[in-house]
């Protein structure tokens, strides 16, 4: 849904990494560099973002297009 | 023996450093408290007056509870230590932090940084951590109680995110022997050998991982370099959630074993241990050790 605050494994926090993260990935960069960059040096860590799908901003699409639609109830 | 204690490397949140002169028993110890009872700041209690997000309050208070706070542990006192008492602190030993945002015409994030703290000592650890993300027109509003906690009543209590030790190697190269090959030095991924003179020398005896590579790789039978644990000497790596500087959390893990040892020992003077150790009783002459 939207990012864990800590990695499930050894506690250290990973939720303030993931928009950078998510950023420089989008914009072509490898993944594994930006990691090492970020200091996620564990693999429990690095899975975490690795593996992450933000669904969260999905879910929030239905409630701005719903503000936006043209279309009316009745 | 006396024991010594050597600071490796100090940077960032990770502490590393060398205890000589203790059995694994001590070692363990140390690790488990520096785990399980140095006191760290974490939210405990939260009031939810609004909440028009995607995400159910409890998932709200869960990731709340989780943002690491820098804590301040000589102002505060664990709150089952307070003379107040009550069920939701005084300014000993509670912190209050308010959270008040409303997205207007766009979506936004609500961050760890939102949070506006009573005391300015006491702020989350990194002001980018995500709570929620909010569409337009939804609101969050709570009020957060934040406390002193030990890990062993909760993970998010846990001062750090990694304590581990290992055993020191000690690693032996058999001069007369060895042809200066260099394939040990390089089979070791950590830099532990380098090749000088010919002749493989130890630089770096610390950040050796007893992986046995370069025994394994030697071409001479027996290998003409030889691997052992230092049983009475471990490395310690402390990673710190942020929540406490590392060298703090092991100085304040030595204060709190300290303190136990204290009580155990006026447990023994007082003749308290028997009723203590009445329940084992049995179980001791069932092993066949039973002298005390």
């Amino acid at each position: 849904m939207i990012i864990p605050v800590r990695c499930f494994s050894c506690g250290k926090v990973i939720g303030d990494k993931w928009e950078e993260f998510a950023r420089r990935v989008a914009a072509g960069e490898n993944p594994a560099a930006v990691l090492d960059d970020l200091g996620v040096t564990r693999y429990c860590c690095r899975r975490m973002l690795l593996s992450h799908v933000n669904l969260i901003d999905e879910v929030l699409r239905l409630y701005e297009e719903r503000d936006r639609s043209t279309f009316k109830e009745g | 023996m006396p024991m010594e204690v050597k600071l490796l490397s100090l940077e960032g949140d990770t502490i590393r450093f060398l205890v000589k002169g203790c059995d694994t028993a001590f070692a363990n110890a140390l690790r488990r408290t520096m785990i399980a009872e140095v006191p760290t700041m974490a939210i405990d209690d939260l009031f939810i007056f609004d909440n028009s997000s995607v995400l159910p309050d409890e998932v709200i208070a869960h990731r709340v509870g989780l943002i690491p706070l820098k804590t301040d542990l000589d102002s505060y006192v664990l709150p089952e230590r307070c003379e107040c008492q009550s069920d939701l602190g005084c300014s000993l030993c509670r912190v209050v932090l308010t959270l008040d945002v409303e997205a207007g015409e766009e979506s936004r994030t609500v961050y760890s940084g939102d949070l506006v703290s009573e005391d300015p000592a006491v702020v989350p650890v990194s002001p980018k951590i995500p709570i929620v993300k909010l569409a337009p027109g939804q609101a969050l509003r709570f009020e957060a109680y934040a406390r002193l906690g030990v890990g062993k009543d909760h993970a998010k209590w846990q001062p750090v995110s990694m304590c581990i030790y290992q055993n020191l190697a000690d690693i032996g190269i058999d001069e007369d022997r060895c042809t200066g090959c260099g394939s040990c030095v390089d089979a070791c991924r950590y830099g532990v050998l380098t090749l000088e003179d010919d002749k493989p020398r130890v630089v770096d005896i610390y950040s050796c991982l007893l992986c046995g590579s370069c025994v394994e790789v030697c071409p001479l039978k027996p290998p003409a370099i030889r691997q052992d644990v230092v049983e009475d000497a471990f490395i310690f790596k402390v990673e710190s959630t942020g929540a406490l500087p590392p060298e703090r959390i092991v100085t304040e893990a030595v204060r709190v074993l300290l303190e136990k040892l204290d009580e155990l020992e006026g447990k023994v003077k007082r003749g308290e241990m028997d009723e203590e150790i009445e329940p084992f009783k049995g179980l001791e002459e069932e092993l066949g050790h039973a002298q005390t």
